[in-house]
């Protein structure tokens, strides 16, 4: 499907919003279709909130979140306990961690995780930093909150391995069963994990 | 008469790519089927049944469904999760590089038994703390496999036979060559005694016998380097996981001497 035979500004405006993800010729069509239809001012909005996202938003020099200053919010915050630092994969993976409130240290967004076989190394993710951080001294504990996958699993043993000559506390989130989830389809691994991990009731 | 809608199959997860929201393609090296991509839907929301039996270096029995381009995994049961190879970062990379060999040696739906069966032993040898003298063999059964084989019991120009000194291994004339042969022999690297008894005798044996052998580092390293000229010369290319098991490699020396990179 192609905007031939659309002006150009609308041809134009399908083909851009056709690169974002899991949006087709089709849906592309008719979001560019629905913001000619639009008032003026929220079109405008829209390209506005773009603009801003892309100028005003930085990476935070200590931990490397998604913030609009730099240090981000959770870095400067002096209530946090400066101790600790939470390593997650992605900016969203704080978000999550916040809401659970039961964190009251530092975070360190990898922007990835280790994949050998698709060639993503140390070098691709935010791991000098991280070793930075430590090696500066007030460090007391490192918690490793990346995915329990193999390239989230091979991210935390491989820091474990970095961080450990620095007498720096390395940990993990426990491994167990997800709540609502069914034993009759939880594979080995997890289960076994689980019953390692198991708590007085 | 159609094709059943669903077949079952027997494999080791290679890779996984994310799909959309939650859904996955994985590349499964199946016994029966060969290498084939197939979508595991909904297997990254957290309740998802068929996740842990999904993962990268799983072995398991799997039930999919025919689909119109992809098939889709409709059930899945761990066989052997390996989990004392995944535990550890060293035998990781290196399971992971057998992995990615697999993958780009090897077309899509041709099935490959018997390297289906020197896979599964490779794991299991690593998993059993086997070292990186499992995932020689397998590299060396690979390319015997594939038909790479190089020839290491005659001079692979002249046929002569080749005396007990250090060989030049040359990828380009196809195995070891004598010392008459070498100008003819387009490079390569001169390789030990040591190395040339362990690759005679890694065609001998199974993965278990062959990871048993006491290997100093020096000799496991240079047979390494070795069979890694073979497969960037077959590969055209070096494995990207080499890489990263290399890094590991270069950590734990560092360790080892209480520094740090």
């Amino acid at each position: 499907m192609s905007a031939a035979g659309a002006p150009e500004p609308i041809a134009r405006l399908i083909q851009e919003f056709a690169r974002l993800p899991g949006i087709g010729p089709r849906s592309a069509q008719r979001l560019a279709y629905h913001v000619l239809r639009a008032p003026e001012d929220e079109a405008l909005a829209l390209a506005r909130a773009l603009g801003d996202v892309k100028r005003r938003i930085v990476f935070c020099g200590a931990c490397f979140n998604i913030t609009e200053d730099d240090p981000c919010a959770l870095c400067a915050d002096e209530q946090r306990d400066r101790a600790l630092i939470c390593v997650v994969e992605e900016p969203l993976d704080v978000l999550v961690m916040e809401r659970t409130g039961g964190y009251r240290g530092l975070y360190h967004v990898l922007h990835g995780a280790l994949s050998p076989i698709e060639g993503v190394g140390p070098d691709q993710l935010r791991v000098r930093e991280l070793a930075g951080r430590v090696e500066g001294g007030g460090v007391t504990e490192v918690i490793m909150a990346t995915n329990p996958s193999l390239e989230g699993e091979a991210t935390s043993m491989y820091l474990q391995r970095l961080l450990q000559p620095l007498g720096v506390r390395v940990t993990r989130l426990a491994r167990g069963l997800p709540s609502g989830a069914d034993i009759e389809y939880m594979d080995d691994l997890t289960l076994a994990r689980a019953l390692e991990g198991r708590q007085e009731l | 008469m159609p094709r059943p809608r669903v077949y079952r199959a027997e494999g080791v997860v290679l890779r996984r790519r994310n799909l959309g929201e939650a859904d996955s393609i994985l590349t499964v090296f199946s016994l029966g089927e060969g290498k084939f991509d197939a979508i595991a839907r909904g297997v990254r929301k957290a309740r998802s049944r068929m996740r842990g039996h999904l993962e990268p270096l799983t072995r398991s029995r799997l039930l999919l469904a025919r689909g119109r381009t992809l098939d889709v995994f409709t059930q899945a049961e761990t066989i052997s999760a390996h989990r004392r190879l995944r535990e550890d970062l060293a035998a990781s990379a290196e399971a992971l590089c057998c992995l990615e060999l697999v993958d780009r040696f090897t077309g899509e739906r041709e099935p490959l038994p018997e390297l289906y069966a020197l896979l599964v032993a490779a794991l299991e040898a690593l998993d059993a703390g086997g070292g990186p003298l499992a995932a020689r063999h397998f590299e060396q059964g690979l390319l015997s496999l594939l038909g790479y084989e190089p020839r290491i019991d005659a001079c692979a120009l002249c046929e002569g036979r080749l005396p007990e000194e250090e060989t030049l291994l040359s990828p380009t004339a196809g195995g070891l060559v004598c010392r008459p042969c070498r100008p003819r022999a387009g490079g390569g690297r001169a390789v030990s005694v040591t190395v040339v008894k362990l690759l005679r005798f890694a065609r001998r044996v199974d993965a278990e016998t062959f990871a048993a052998l006491r290997a100093g580092p020096a000799e496991a390293e240079e047979l390494r380097a070795a069979i890694a000229e073979l497969v960037r010369y077959h590969l055209d290319r070096e494995p990207n996981a080499r890489r990263f098991a290399e890094g590991v490699g270069a950590l734990d020396r560092l360790a080892a001497r209480g520094r740090f990179p």
